[in-house]
C-alpha cells in the first residue's frame, strides 16, 4: 500500500502544479457574457438541460426549457456543450457576444456504450451478441415486473410469465432451452450476483444488457451457461443537470377471457349422456335436465373484476463537480384478478440511493449501489393440478352451490350429487389465508483507483441479503367428504440469507502505435452465501382469524399437531479468477478474447475447478477504404463471429454425497403409543464424479445501419450446444433410493435472430418501427440413463395420469409424448374394418364413437410403440414489433409480441372422475354416427381421456398486443422553466391476443418442472389492465 | 519501476482474493453421509429401525396389500365411494377395463417395498464394515433381523406381482424380472439364516419396550408360511430345495413347544373395534408378528401411522365404536353365512348394519353396499364422537390410526402345523376351533378341506385368505372369487360380476406399474392378462 500512496501524491502534486498554471493564465484575459441557444440538429427543437462549459474550467451553466444559455468566457476559450442522448460539441469563441449551437443526436447508437461482464464498451466494438434495452423503455410497459417489460424486445429472449398472479416470476430463455435442470440466466445486479430480479421497479433500471452468446458470457464462466441479465439500475451522469422525476400510474385490471364451462343443463344432459353410453339408464328425464336452468358459474365466482394495479416513483439525480448521484423512491401495487386483494396481492416498497465520489483529482473514485426492497404479499396456489385453486373451479359441477340458506360456503358432504367435491372458491379462500412479506438490500460499495492514466484497479464488495416472513391460517370448516379442517391451525416461518461478492479487477488500456488498441483485464471474485430458515405450525388457536394466527395464540399441546423445525441453508462458496484481452487495429480489426476459472463448493474436490474460455472477433467493413464510397446508403457494417465455453453448476449442494437421512425415521416398539425409536436410512445414491455441466456456443452476425442510419439491421446465427447436463434423472423405483445428479446428455439450439428498426420523420412527426424475431431449434443429444430417456412426472394431468413429456435423443426437449388419432369410429363397421395388415381387429373393444388411435408399427396393438411426439412446447419462432412515433407533444406507442409453432397441452378435467364439468368444446362431441370426427363420445370411465393422445393438443402459436400508450406532454403548453416534462398518458396492457388456442391465456410458462412448459392445467391468465399515468420531470 | 508497481498491486489483489484451499470446503451440518455412517453398533441399531420404518411405510400410499388382498379374495368386495374411481373395482374383478386411467395403482407401493428393500440390503451389505467389537452375537441378532424384514418385503412383493426385479445388494441398474424360484431362494434363505442365528427368546422373556423386534419364532412362522405358498400356488414339493415339508413342520412345532405364545381366551379380544375395554392390546400372547403402527402421523414427512384402515371404514358415517371411513371392503354376505351363528368369530369380525342395528344412511355415497363391513381393521371413534387419534391430538382420522396390522397370530401357526401333517394335528385344529365357538364346540374331523374352510373363517380381513385360495391353484382360486350378484351402488341395485377368466388370466398377480415399465424401457414387463 505504500507504493501506492507515494504514485497517488505525486499525481495530486502534478495536478496542482498544472491548475495553477491554468488559472494565472485566465486571470489575464478579458471575461464577457456570451448568451446562446442550444437547439437539436434534427428538428431544431431547443434542448433544456444541456450543460454549458468552458474548457479546462470548473462550474458551468445549464439551459434553460427553452435552450438558452448564458455564461463567462472570452475569445478563444472553447465551450463545451453536452446533453444526455446529444453528441457533445465544442464551440470556440470568436467576437460574437451570441452563440446558438446545434447538437447533433445520439441515435447513432453507435457511440453508445453497452454493459458488458466487467466492464463497459463502446456498442461499434462490440463482438459478441449482446442486447441493450434501455430503463426507459421498459417502464414505459408500465408493468410490475420488469422483466415483462422485456417482452417483445429481445430477439432470441424468450419471455414468459409462469403464472399471471402478481409478483409471480417470469420463466426467462435465451435462445432456447439449454438443460432439463435449472434454465434460468445469471441476473448481475450492478456486478452483483443473483437469481431474479423482481424486486426492481422498471424506475430504478438505467439498462438491461442481456448477453446472448458464449464469448460473451464467458467472463462469467460457470454462472452463465444460459445466458446472463446485466441490470445497470439509474445513477447520475457527468454534466448532468440536476433533476427531479415524479411517475405514476394506476389502472384496473380484468381477465381479458373466461372459459366457458358447462351450465347446470347442459352438464346434466352429458352426465345423463355418459350413463347411457355406458349401458345404465339416463340419470335425468329431459324435464329435470331443463329444470336445472344455469346453476353456478364457477369462472364468475373465482374471479374478481376491477382489480387495482399502481405504482408511483419518484426520483432525483443529478452531479456535482465531484459527485454523481442518483436516488429514488417507489411503490408498487397490484391486485390479483383471482380471488381479489384479499387472496391474491403483491406490494412493493423500494429505494435505492447510487453515488460515487472523486477524490484527489479522480485519482479515485468511490461508489455505491444499494436499493432496498420491502414486498408484502400473499396469494394462491397456482402450481400442479393438487396445489393450484383455479384449476378446482374448472371440475366443479354447476349442480354445486356456493351459499347456504345461511349465507355460508355451502357445505357439499352430504349431497347426493358427489359429495367428494367442494366448492372451489371456498376451498380457495380457506385454504389460501396467508400473509408473506421479504426484504432485500442489494448492492455494493467499490473503489476504483486510476493511479496512472488508463490503469484502473477496482474493487468492490457486493451484498444481496434477504430476510423473509411468512404466515398462514387454516380455520375450521367443513366443505365436502375430502375437504374439511377440524381444528383451526397456525404455520409461521422465517428465513434469510446473505451473500458477499468480493470482487477486484484491474485494466489496463494502451496503445502500441496509435492503430493498434490494447485493453487487457484481470479479475477475482470470491463469493459465499449463507442462511437459515425457521418455522413451525401448531393447532387449537385462541382467535380465529389471521390476523391472530401467530404460534404464541396456538394452545395445541399435542405432539401430533405440533410441527417445528430449523436448519441452516447449505453453504455455497465459490472462488474465481477471470481475464480479457480486446485488441483493435484502427478500430477496424477487433479480437476479444477471455479466460475464466472457477472453483465451486457444489462440487467433490475432483471435480472442483472449471475452464471457461472464448474468443470472439469483429470486422468493421465500413472502415476500409474501400468501403467510403457507400456512405450514405451503407453507413455502418460489421462482421462479428465468437466461439466459447461457459458452465453451468446449478445443483443443490452436497448433491456428490449419499446423506443419511435422519429425521422423520422412526419405529415404534413395546406398549406406549406414540414413543418412537430414531432410525436411520441412506436417501440418495451418491456421485462423486459430478461435475460441471458445459454450453459451447459458436455466434455469427453482423450489424448495418443503412440510409443514414435510419434503418439499422441486426442478425445472428447461432449453433449452441449445452453437454453434460446436470441431471436428476427420474431412475427406476428399484434402485430404493433418490436419484444422485449425474452428468449427462446435451441438448443442440440452433437458431438466427434478426433485429430491425426503421426511424424516420415526415416533418415534425417523428416515427420508429421496430421488428425483430428469432427461430430456434431445440434437439436433443444422447442421454445416458438405461433407455435414453428422462421421463416425465406422472399424475400432471389428472390423478394417476401417466407421463406424458419427456426429454429424449433426437426430439426437442420435453416434448409431448402420447398417441396419435385418426378420427372417431362412426360405427361397428369401422371398428371392425380397422385392422393391422395381418387382419387384427386393431381395437377390439372400442365402440362407435370411440377414438381412434393410430397404430404406428402396424402391429395391430395400440400400445406405449405406437406413442411418439404429438406436439413440441417450444416455439419455433419468438417474435415482437415496436411501433411509436411523436408529434408536437404527442406521444404514442404499441408494443406486440408473440410465438409461433409450438404446442400447448390442455388438461382442466380430472379424468379419474366420472364427474368433473367440461368446457362447452365437450358441446361438439361425437352422439351418434357423423356427429363429430374429432371430440369423441362422453362416458363415465373416460376411457378416450386416459390415453394421453392429440386430443390433449392444442396449437400454441399467438400474437399479443401487450402494450398500447398515448401521451401528451404538457410540459410543452406550460413553457415553465422549472417543468421540463409533464406526460400524461394512457395505456392498455395485454389489450388483445391474436391466438386460436381456447384456453384463458396462451402464454404458459408453467410446466410440471424446470424443462416441461406449455401445459394447462387451469392457468392464472394474465389481467387485461387499462391505466392512466402521468410522467413529470423538474 | 511502474510495471513493478503494477505488479506489486496485482499481487496483492490476487493473494487477498485466493485465501485459503478451505474456502471452497463445506460440510453438510443437518445430516451424516455414508461415509462417516454404518461403523457403530449404535449406527447399525439406527440403520436396522430404518428397516422396521421401511416396512411400516410400504402401504401408506397406494393400496395397501391388507386392502388389496381381502378385495382380490371371495371375502369382500372393491367398494369405495359412489362418486370414487373404479379402481378398487379393477382390483376386485381382474380387469384393466373397469378403470382404464388406473395404470399406475401400485406405483407408489413398488417403490415403497424397493426402498424399504433397499434399506435392508445396504445393511446386510455393511455388516462387515461395522465394528461389532466385544458383541458378536449382536451383530447375529441385528443381521437376523434385518434379512427377516428383507424376506417378508420380498414375499409380499413376489406374491402380489409374481415377477418383479430380484436385488440383495443396492443397485442402480435396469434389471429385468427374476424367476420366482430365485425370489423364493432369497426368502427361504434369508428367514433360515434368522431361525438359526436368533436366540429362542420366550414371549415373556421378551422385555415390553422390545416387542415388535423380529424373533425366532416370527422367523419360524413365517418359513412355514412361505413353503405353504410356494409349494402350493407353484405345485412344487419342496422349497427351491432350502426347505424341506419335514422342515417347515420342524420349524412350526418349534413355535409350538417352546416360543411361549399361545391363543388368547377370547377372540375378540384379539380386536379391539369387537372388544372395546376387554381388547388384549397390542403385542399380546398370540401376536408373533405384527407391523406396528402409532398415532404421529403428520403431512410433513412423519409417517407412523395406519394410513391405510381408513379405507375400511363405514362409509363417511361414525357409529361408537366404529370410525366413519371410505367404505372399501364391502364384505361378501356369503362370508356372514359362512358362519354358524355360535361362531364368536362372527361378530368378532363383521359388522351387520341390520345386526347390530345401525342407523346408516349413506347408502347412497357408499358402492357395492351390502349391509356388512370388516370390524377387525375399522377406524374407531370414542364414546363422544371424536376419531381414537384425536385423543391423542392428532386431527387427521385418515392417517392418524394407529391400530397395528397382526401379520402372523399364533392361530396360524397351530393351523399350519396341523396342515403339514403334525401329529397333534387334530388337537391344533381343535384349540383353534374350541376358542371360536366356546360351548357351542362340535369337534370336526381334520383334514385339508376342513383346515381351509377353518382358516378362511378365524382369518377373514386378514389378508390371508386371498394367498390361501392361490395356493390351492389358480383355477380352484378363480372358481371360489368368481361372482355373480347384485349390490348397491350409490342405493341403487347393480349387477356385480367377477368373472373366473380374468383371474385365470391374470394367474391372480397384479399390474406392474406402467411407469415403472417406461422407465425400464421395456425391461420391465407387464404381467398376462393386464
Amino acid at each position: 500500500m505504500k507504493k501506492n500512496s507515494i504514485v497517488k501524491r505525486e499525481r495530486i502534486f502534478l495536478l496542482m502544479f498544472l491548475s495553477l498554471l491554468f488559472f494565472s493564465q485566465t486571470l489575464l484575459a478579458q471575461q464577457r457574457q456570451i448568451s446562446g441557444k442550444v437547439t437539436g440538429s434534427s428538428d431544431g427543437t431547443p434542448i433544456p438541460g444541456a450543460v454549458v462549459k468552458v474548457k479546462g474550467k470548473t462550474g458551468g451553466t445549464s439551459t434553460s426549457s427553452e435552450g438558452a444559455f448564458t455564461i463567462s468566457a472570452q475569445t478563444g476559450d472553447i465551450l463545451v456543450i453536452s446533453s444526455v442522448a446529444y453528441l457533445t460539441k465544442e464551440v470556440t469563441v470568436a467576437q460574437s457576444n451570441t452563440i446558438n449551437i446545434s447538437l447533433d443526436d445520439d441515435n447513432k447508437n453507435l457511440e453508445e456504450v453497452v454493459v458488458v461482464g466487467y466492464g463497459v464498451q463502446q456498442k461499434k466494438l462490440v463482438t459478441g451478441a449482446t442486447v441493450q434495452v434501455k430503463g426507459e423503455t421498459l417502464q414505459k410497459q408500465s408493468t410490475t415486473n420488469a422483466l415483462q417489460g422485456l417482452q417483445g424486445q429481445t430477439p432470441g429472449v424468450q419471455i414468459t410469465s409462469t403464472s399471471g398472479q402478481p409478483g409471480e416470476a417470469m420463466k426467462v430463455n435465451i435462445r432456447g432451452l439449454g438443460t432439463i435442470g435449472n434454465s434460468g440466466p445469471l441476473y448481475v445486479v450492478d456486478g452483483v450476483l443473483t437469481g431474479d430480479i423482481t424486486y426492481l421497479n422498471a424506475a430504478d433500471i438505467e439498462s438491461i444488457d442481456i448477453l446472448k452468446d458464449a464469448a460473451s458470457a464467458a467472463i462469467y464462466g460457470s454462472q452463465a451457461a444460459n445466458g446472463v441479465v446485466l441490470v445497470t439500475t439509474r445513477t447520475g451522469k457527468r454534466g448532468q443537470a440536476s433533476q427531479i422525476t415524479f411517475d405514476a400510474y394506476a389502472g384496473v385490471q380484468n381477465v381479458a377471457r373466461k372459459v366457458d364451462l358447462l351450465n347446470a343443463s347442459q352438464y346434466a344432459a352429458i352426465m345423463s349422456e355418459a350413463a347411457i353410453n355406458g349401458g345404465k339408464q339416463p340419470l335425468f328425464t329431459n324435464e329435470q335436465i331443463a329444470a336445472f336452468g344455469e346453476g353456478t358459474n364457477w369462472m364468475d365466482e373465482m374471479f374478481s373484476s376491477d382489480a387495482l394495479t399502481q405504482n408511483y416513483s419518484i426520483g432525483a439525480s443529478g452531479a456535482s463537480e465531484t459527485s454523481v448521484y442518483s436516488t429514488g423512491l417507489s411503490y408498487t401495487g397490484q391486485e390479483g384478478v383471482v380471488g381479489g386483494k384479499s387472496l391474491s396481492n403483491y406490494q412493493r416498497y423500494s429505494f435505492r440511493i447510487n453515488s460515487e465520489h472523486n477524490f484527489y483529482k479522480e485519482i479515485i473514485k468511490i461508489g455505491q449501489h444499494l436499493t432496498y426492497t420491502d414486498i408484502k404479499n400473499n396469494g394462491i396456489g397456482v402450481g400442479n393440478q393438487y396445489n393450484n385453486s383455479l384449476r378446482a373451479a374448472f371440475g366443479a359441477s354447476p349442480f354445486l352451490q356456493m351459499y347456504d340458506e345461511n349465507g355460508n360456503f355451502f357445505d357439499n358432504s352430504n349431497s347426493t350429487w358427489n359429495n367428494g367435491e367442494a366448492n372451489p372458491y371456498a376451498v380457495m379462500v380457506y385454504t389460501n389465508q396467508n400473509r408473506r412479506n421479504s426484504q432485500r438490500i442489494l448492492g455494493d460499495v467499490y473503489a476504483i483507483i486510476e493511479p496512472i492514466k488508463n490503469l484502473k484497479i477496482r474493487t468492490s464488495l457486493g451484498m444481496d441479503y434477504n430476510a423473509g416472513e411468512s404466515r398462514s391460517f387454516t380455520p375450521i370448516y367443513n366443505l365436502s367428504a375430502y375437504a374439511y379442517s377440524t381444528t383451526t391451525k397456525a404455520s409461521q416461518s422465517m428465513n434469510k440469507g446473505k451473500s458477499f461478492i468480493w470482487d477486484n479487477l484491474i485494466t489496463y488500456k494502451f496503445n502500441v502505435t496509435t492503430d493498434h488498441t490494447f485493453e487487457a483485464m484481470a479479475g477475482s471474485s470470491a463469493y459465499q452465501a449463507d442462511g437459515s430458515n425457521i418455522f413451525g405450525t401448531n393447532t387449537n388457536l385462541i382467535f380465529d382469524d389471521l390476523d391472530h394466527a401467530w404460534l404464541s395464540n396456538a394452545t395445541g399441546k399435542e405432539v401430533a399437531g405440533i410441527t417445528i423445525g430449523g436448519r441452516p441453508d447449505d453453504p455455497d462458496r465459490r472462488m474465481s479468477y477471470f481475464g480479457r484481452l480486446n485488441y483493435n487495429y484502427k478500430e477496424k480489426y477487433l479480437i476479444n478474447a477471455t479466460f475464466r476459472a472457477d472453483g465451486s463448493s457444489r462440487f467433490s474436490n475432483q471435480n472442483r475447478w472449471g475452464y471457461f474460455p472464448s474468443v470472439s472477433a469483429g470486422w468493421v467493413v465500413t472502415n476500409e477504404k474501400f468501403m467510403e464510397s457507400q456512405k450514405g446508403w451503407l453507413d455502418f457494417l460489421k462482421v462479428r463471429a465468437s466461439w466459447g465455453q461457459v458452465g453451468n453448476q446449478n445443483i443443490a449442494a452436497f448433491q456428490y454425497l449419499a446423506p443419511i437421512k435422519l429425521d422423520n425415521t422412526n419405529y415404534t416398539f413395546g406398549d406406549k403409543e406414540g414413543a418412537l425409536t430414531p432410525g436411520a436410512y441412506p436417501i440418495r445414491l451418491s456421485n462423486l464424479g459430478v461435475k460441471w455441466e458445459t454450453s459451447e456456443q459458436t455466434n455469427i452476425g453482423f450489424d448495418a445501419n443503412f440510409l443514414q442510419n435510419k434503418f439499422t439491421l441486426n442478425f445472428d446465427w447461432y449453433d449452441k450446444t449445452t453437454k453434460d447436463w446436470l441431471i436428476n434423472a427420474p431412475i427406476l423405483a428399484t434402485a430404493g433410493a433418490d436419484a444422485p445428479f449425474i452428468n449427462g446428455g446435451n441438448v443442440s439450439n440452433k437458431g438466427i435472430e434478426l433485429g430491425l428498426t426503421y426511424r424516420s420523420n415526415f416533418g415534425e412527426f417523428n416515427y420508429s418501427v421496430g421488428l425483430n424475431g428469432a427461430y430456434n431449434k431445440n434437439k436433443v443429444g444422447e442421454i445416458p440413463t438405461a433407455d435414453g430417456i428422462v421421463h416425465g412426472l406422472s399424475n400432471q394431468l389428472f390423478d394417476n395420469a401417466l407421463e406424458f413429456y419427456r426429454a429424449q435423443s433426437g426430439f426437442p426437449i420435453g416434448y409431448f409424448w402420447g398417441l396419435k388419432t385418426a378420427g372417431i369410429f362412426q360405427n361397428e363397421a369401422e371398428v371392425s374394418a380397422y385392422r393391422s395388415a395381418d387382419g387384427k381387429v386393431i381395437q377390439p373393444s372400442a365402440q362407435p364413437g370411440d377414438v381412434k388411435y393410430a397404430d404406428q408399427n402396424g402391429d395391430g396393438v395400440i400400445d406405449n410403440s405406437d406413442r411418439g411426439m404429438i406436439g413440441n412446447p417450444n416455439p419455433d419462432y419468438t417474435f415482437g414489433i415496436t411501433l411509436s412515433g411523436d408529434y408536437k407533444g404527442f406521444d404514442f406507442s404499441v408494443v406486440a409480441s408473440g410465438v409461433a409453432g409450438n404446442d400447448i397441452v390442455q388438461s382442466y378435467r380430472n379424468q379419474s372422475s366420472q364427474y368433473g364439468n367440461y368446457t362447452t368444446r365437450i358441446l361438439d362431441r361425437w352422439h351418434g354416427e357423423g356427429s363429430s370426427n374429432t371430440l369423441p363420445r362422453v362416458t363415465e370411465d373416460n376411457r378416450n381421456w386416459t390415453n394421453f393422445s392429440d386430443l390433449y393438443i392444442q396449437k400454441g402459436d399467438f400474437l399479443r398486443i401487450s402494450n398500447v400508450t398515448i401521451g401528451y406532454d404538457l410540459g410543452k403548453v406550460f413553457k415553465k422553466s422549472y417543468l421540463k416534462q409533464v406526460r400524461l398518458y394512457a395505456a392498455a396492457l395485454n389489450l388483445y391476443t391474436f391466438t386460436k388456442y381456447d384456453g384463458m391465456d396462451p402464454e404458459i410458462g408453467y410446466g410440471s418442472e424446470g424443462y416441461a412448459s406449455g401445459i394447462d392445467v387451469g392457468y392464472y391468465p394474465r389481467p387485461r389492465t387499462f391505466m392512466f399515468g402521468a410522467n413529470l420531470k423538474f | 519501476m511502474k510495471a513493478i508497481k503494477i505488479y506489486a498491486v496485482v499481487l496483492i489483489l490476487f493473494a487477498a482474493g485466493g485465501c485459503k484451499k478451505s474456502f471452497l470446503d463445506t460440510e453438510p451440518v443437518t445430516s451424516v453421509t455414508d461415509e462417516n455412517f454404518y461403523k457403530t453398533p449404535a449406527d447399525a441399531f439406527k440403520a436396522l429401525v430404518g428397516c422396521y420404518d421401511g416396512l411400516q411405510i410400504v402401504w401408506s400410499e397406494g393400496v395397501a396389500l391388507p386392502v388389496a388382498a381381502e378385495v382380490m379374495s371371495d371375502n369382500t368386495f372393491g367398494g369405495t365411494g359412489a362418486s370414487d374411481g373404479f379402481g378398487y373395482q379393477m382390483i376386485d374383478e381382474f380387469d384393466k377395463a373397469r378403470s382404464p386411467s388406473d395404470q399406475n395403482v401400485y406405483e407408489r407401493n413398488w417403490a415403497l417395498y424397493y426402498k424399504a428393500l433397499y434399506r435392508c440390503n445396504m445393511l446386510i451389505s455393511k455388516m462387515d464394515q461395522i465394528q461389532w467389537g466385544a458383541n458378536p452375537e449382536l451383530r447375529k441378532t441385528y443381521e437376523s433381523e434385518t434379512r427377516y424384514l428383507r424376506a417378508y418385503l420380498l414375499f409380499d412383493m413376489v406374491r402380489l406381482w409374481g415377477n418383479i426385479p430380484l436385488l440383495t445388494a443396492p443397485s442402480a441398474e435396469n434389471l429385468p424380472q427374476a424367476n420366482p424360484d430365485d425370489v423364493y431362494k432369497v426368502i427361504a434363505e434369508d428367514l433360515k439364516f434368522a431361525a438359526e442365528n436368533m436366540q429362542g427368546v420366550t414371549y415373556t422373556a421378551q422385555p415390553v419396550a422390545e416387542r415388535g423386534r423380529v424373533t425366532k419364532y416370527a422367523a419360524e412362522a413365517l418359513l412355514a408360511r412361505v413353503y405353504l405358498f410356494y409349494t402350493g400356488y407353484y405345485a412344487k414339493t419342496d422349497l427351491v430345495g432350502v426347505v424341506t415339508k419335514a422342515n417347515a413342520l420342524t420349524y412350526l412345532e418349534d413355535v409350538i413347544s417352546n416360543s411361549g405364545y399361545g391363543l388368547l381366551d377370547d377372540y375378540a379380544n384379539l380386536w379391539p373395534a369387537a372388544s372395546l375395554a376387554s381388547y388384549a392390546k397390542e403385542d399380546n400372547k398370540e401376536t408373533i408378528f405384527a407391523v406396528k403402527y402409532t398415532y404421529t402421523s403428520d403431512y410433513n414427512g412423519n409417517t407412523d401411522g395406519n394410513h391405510w384402515m381408513i379405507m375400511t371404514g363405514i362409509r363417511e358415517q361414525a357409529f361408537f365404536p366404529y370410525g366413519n371411513g371410505w367404505g372399501a371392503e364391502t364384505v361378501n354376505p356369503k362370508l356372514w353365512a359362512a358362519y354358524s351363528a355360535a361362531d364368536t368369530r362372527r361378530v368378532a369380525s363383521i359388522t351387520s348394519i341390520v345386526d347390530e342395528k345401525l342407523a346408516f344412511t349413506n347408502q347412497s355415497k357408499q358402492r357395492e353396499y351390502t349391509g356388512y363391513y370388516a370390524k377387525k381393521y375399522s377406524p374407531m371413534i370414542d364414546e363422544n364422537g371424536k376419531p381414537l387419534p384425536e385423543g391423542y391430538g392428532n386431527t387427521s382420522f385418515q392417517i392418524g390410526q394407529f391400530q397395528d396390522y397382526v401379520s402372523i397370530r399364533y392361530a396360524d401357526v397351530l393351523l399350519m402345523a396341523a396342515e403339514l401333517g403334525s401329529a397333534n394335528a387334530q388337537t391344533y385344529f381343535n384349540e383353534v376351533r374350541q376358542r371360536a365357538y366356546k360351548g357351542a364346540f362340535t369337534p370336526l374331523a381334520v383334514n385339508q378341506d376342513n383346515i381351509m374352510k377353518e382358516r378362511r373363517l378365524e382369518f377373514a380381513f386378514e389378508g390371508i385368505r386371498y394367498y390361501d385360495l392361490l395356493r390351492q391353484g389358480i383355477n380352484k382360486a378363480a372358481q371360489e372369487i368368481a361372482e355373480s350378484t347384485t349390490v348397491l351402488n350409490g342405493g341403487k341395485s347393480a349387477e356385480k360380476k367377477i368373472l373366473a377368466g380374468n383371474v385365470i388370466a391374470t394367474k391372480g398377480l397384479q399390474q406392474i406399474p406402467y411407469t415403472q415399465i417406461n422407465l425400464s424401457n421395456g425391461v420391465l414387463k407387464q404381467n398376462a392378462g393386464w
